[in-house]
């Protein structure tokens, strides 16, 4: 009985996401095409015929009425047919699948180290308790929280790639590059990530640190932390087996949200290091009105919050079983 | 448990293994170069060359007919053989003989013939193709959706002459053959509504100076050279990268890193700095975009309504064009802001068309006492003395609508807003991303904008001068003046060069009276390229042009 209510929540949640989804692609297609701007507006230029706009506006079905153009797009997009780019002129569907893995294992390294980095300095700070390592680290994770991303690629990119030209400034590999040897290749496109990787890990480790540090210290102070620490259980074992699955619950409800951002893609270091990812697909998409596009990247960024909020909640889960008693309640 | 101390350290011991047994491997080599270009291109397929590295990139993969070359001297261009040997035009200009090269072949190998000649005008003027040229063969036979007819137009001589008549009466020039030529035997298999997004528009089989290596979407487009072509000589350049580099300080720091060879588009703030370094050259192209201050000169909303002209209430009369063109102090912003990379422009005929442009124009001199009179005279005045002129108690107040991202403008925006505050004119500024910016002027819904105009090579003007509004979307402003439109129609009837040169002079007077826009500065393209490239031409028709001909 109980898996079969646990399975009927989890079918309420996905068709609750279907029809978010649904939605906001719906919302989003009706307003972009109302919103100023025209697709064809670059085909607006002294060395073209004038003409060509009307043409160009009629292959995109731009002349059609507007829920001739949505109710045609949703019969394509329920096949599974999200149309041509306007600016790639191949289907969204192939542009978005040629980003999106570059994209995965870019925000899910930084994730990793945002949460890993947050968590070891977290505990870090607490063996040594108000003491020097503490302020330390409490004082610089604010200031790594202050200063812009931009501000921190830049100074990267001077120190490491300018100045001591250990790390290449952009791209994801080295143009050109066989791609016969996989094991080479595989260390160019880590060699080139490093910085990008470091830098958006950077953004996001100061958070991770602070809601660690300040869930481990509450913990610590709690009862059944002095009742360990009075059966003589080890420091070791209390961190590990009580005091950090104890604070994990709120840290990963955050987490999952975060991931979904990253998901979608991080403009400013994609942009600084010329990196091929969701944020800058989704910007020039937004700049150059190409709508299928638009609602490629939305739809696409709107699936992975869903899949990492709910990653986030079976985490929980794992760790808390009271969770899963609240749900068949 | 993963977490635990020793797994953790074992992942930073192996990242940290991994980088520093890196090295940086992203140097150029001293055999290519590597031209940043700030976005990818959409297609490699001549027919959709529709920005300027979609062309830079399609002129060194395919060939034209024939090639223009910039002469300063004439301040026009001039012809020479590329596929075509030579040509010889009949007594009456109504058709062309031309001998096509017979040693050129394609990149698969086959070889470049008349079919292919003849299949390229075919399908660059067919309406479903949608290529960059369609809507402009006015001079060959074509059916009612300008498409030309091959059967009226071209006659096979032999295997390497081919005769193209032109429309009796037309005025042709070699201009309307100049464009790359494209293999039948790649596009001919394809439906022509399908060729936009086929392969072949992604993977290109070529005949030029390059071959197609290799594209990265949204990273690099790699050509190399190809030793086969006619072009090719020992020493030149053995590759060419073109670099996508979305951010202006990325390019920046990459040049001055030589991680990237070439650069356009320098803000003049960088170009001293730059110039100090030893490896690199800064030099300037001039003359091909200007910026201006565009007047509605018709009532915007009202030929929204029903398409009908009334003179807007501010920017309709000639006078108070010329008195806001007195207004403004453009030299404040050529030498504040340009830093001299750049000069007054008089009208839309840049000083590169040496014979054409009329060297006895003198540009409007900031004169707000003059300025102030000629508004005076329209009836601007400040009667009920709170600074701002008043006609018919409306105040003459309005909106300058420019786009946000661009420093120069909101600079010389801000420049003008006070002298023009001096002279009883309020003036707001607007900030709009481009899109809507673009939205706007093109509705007629902005009064005042500023903006530029990349003019064209060879000189046009019928595209954004011409009155019939419905017919020239390019006219923003909506400047009507009957006498303009006989000129500019005059331009495309059989007339020499020299009574061509005249028309321009006459037209240029009669833009500099009128001032349908505030004609602001011509805005140099500064460029740094490395010295290691030699060769390197920068003319008004570009610095990544003719690369076959770079070398170290």
């Amino acid at each position: 009985m109980k898996p079969a209510r646990l399975l009927l929540s989890f079918v309420k949640r996905a068709a609750s996401s279907v029809l978010i989804l649904f939605l906001t692609v719906s919302f989003l297609f009706v307003l972009i095409r109302i919103a100023p701007g025209d697709p064809a507006q670059k085909y607006l230029s002294p060395r073209l015929d004038s003409s060509l706009i009307i043409k160009i506006k009629s292959s995109f079905h731009l002349d059609k009425p507007l829920y001739d153009q949505y109710f045609s797009f949703i019969k394509n997009a329920s096949a599974g047919d999200l149309g041509i780019s306007y600016k790639y002129h191949r289907p969204v569907k192939e542009v978005i699948f040629e980003t999106l893995p570059f994209t995965i294992f870019f925000s899910l390294t930084a994730f990793i180290l945002q949460f890993i980095g947050g968590l070891l300095l977290a505990l870090l700070a607490l063996r040594n308790y108000k003491k020097f390592w503490d302020k330390f680290l409490s004082g610089g994770s604010l200031f790594l929280y202050a200063v812009p991303t931009f501000v921190s690629g830049m100074f990267f990119v001077y120190l490491f790639s300018v100045q001591l030209k250990i790390f290449p400034s952009s791209g994801i590999k080295t143009i050109g590059i066989s791609e016969e040897n996989v094991v080479i290749l595989f260390l160019d496109y880590l060699h080139h990530l490093f910085l990008p990787v470091l830098i958006l890990s950077l953004a996001g480790l100061p958070v991770y640190f602070k809601y660690f540090r300040e869930s481990l210290e509450e913990n610590q102070h709690k009862l059944f932390t002095l009742y360990l620490r009075a059966n003589g259980v080890s420091e070791r074992r209390i961190i590990f087996q009580h005091l950090i699955p104890n604070s994990l619950n709120a840290i990963i409800a955050y987490a999952g949200v975060e991931l979904g951002i990253l998901f979608s893609g991080a403009l400013i270091t994609e942009v600084i290091f010329s990196l091929p990812g969701m944020g800058r697909l989704a910007v020039n998409a937004i700049s150059e009105r190409d709508y299928p596009l638009i609602i490629g990247c939305t739809l696409t960024a709107g699936i992975l919050v869903i899949l990492s909020n709910l990653l986030a909640d079976l985490v929980r889960m794992k760790i808390d079983k009271r969770l899963i008693k609240g749900l068949l309640h | 448990m993963f977490l635990t101390r020793t797994n953790i350290f074992t992942f930073f011991l192996i990242l940290t293994a991994i980088f520093t047994g890196c090295k940086q491997s992203s140097t150029p080599t001293s055999e290519q170069i590597v031209v940043a270009i700030p976005a990818d291109v959409e297609r490699i397929n001549p027919l959709y060359s529709f920005s300027v590295n979609e062309a830079n990139i399609s002129e060194l993969l395919f060939l034209s007919l024939v090639k223009h070359s910039w002469d300063a001297n004439t301040g026009d261009m001039k012809t020479e053989p590329m596929l075509a040997t030579d040509w010889e035009w009949n007594s009456d200009s109504s058709s062309i003989t031309l001998t096509l090269r017979n040693n050129v072949l394609w990149s698969d190998g086959a070889p470049v013939t008349l079919d292919d000649v003849i299949f390229s005008f075919d399908v660059y003027s067919d309406p479903s193709v949608e290529s960059y040229l369609y809507g402009s063969f006015d001079c060959f036979p074509a059916d009612n959706n300008n498409h030309i007819i091959a059967e009226k137009t071209f006659e096979k001589l032999s295997d390497t002459k081919l005769k193209i008549n032109f429309i009796a009466g037309s005025s042709p020039s070699l201009f309307a053959i100049d464009f790359p030529i494209i293999p039948k035997h790649v596009f001919e298999k394809i439906p022509r509504k399908d060729i936009a997004t086929a392969k072949a528009s992604f993977e290109p089989i070529t005949n030029g100076p390059f071959t197609f290596e290799k594209w990265e979407r949204n990273q690099a487009i790699i050509l190399k050279e190809n030793p086969k072509s006619f072009l090719h000589k020992e020493g030149s350049v053995k590759r060419i990268i073109f670099k996508v580099i979305p951010d202006y300080n990325s390019r920046l720091t990459q040049l001055k890193n030589n991680e990237v060879d070439i650069v356009e588009y320098l803000k003049p703030e960088d170009a001293a700095e730059i110039k100090k370094s030893g490896s690199l050259t800064v030099t300037s192209l001039k003359g091909r975009e200007y910026d201006y201050l565009g007047w509605n000169n018709i009532d915007g909303e009202r030929y929204k309504k029903n398409k009908s002209i009334a003179p807007n209430k501010f920017f309709g009369s000639a006078k108070v064009r010329q008195a806001l063109s007195m207004a403004v102090n453009r030299n404040e912003v050529i030498s504040g802001y340009l830093r001299g990379y750049g000069e007054l422009a008089n009208s839309p005929i840049s000083p590169i068309f040496a014979n054409a442009v009329n060297p006895g124009l003198k540009p409007y001199s900031f004169d707000l006492a003059k300025a102030k009179s000629l508004l005076s005279e329209e009836g601007w005045t400040d009667k009920n003395r709170d600074g701002i002129l008043e006609k018919n108690g409306k105040n003459f107040s309005f909106t300058l609508t420019i786009s946000s991202n661009n420093p120069r403008r909101i600079f010389a925006a801000t420049l003008f807003k006070n002298t023009l505050k001096e002279l009883g004119i309020e003036m707001n500024i607007e900030q709009l991303e481009l899109g809507m910016l673009i939205d706007k002027i093109n509705s007629k819904s902005a009064d005042a904008w500023m903006a530029s105009w990349s003019i064209p090579v060879p000189l046009d003007l019928k595209f954004s001068w011409y009155s019939d509004l419905a017919a020239t979307p390019m006219n923003f402003p909506s400047y009507q003046n009957k006498e303009l439109d006989a000129l500019v129609d005059k331009l495309d009837t059989k007339i020499s060069l020299q009574q061509k040169n005249e028309i321009y002079k006459t037209i240029e007077n009669i833009l500099y009276r009128d001032q349908p826009v505030t004609f602001l500065y011509w805005v140099d393209n500064v460029i740094a390229y490395n010295r290691k490239i030699k060769n390197v031409e920068v003319t008004p028709l570009g610095a990544i042009h003719h690369c076959w001909l770079w070398q170290y």
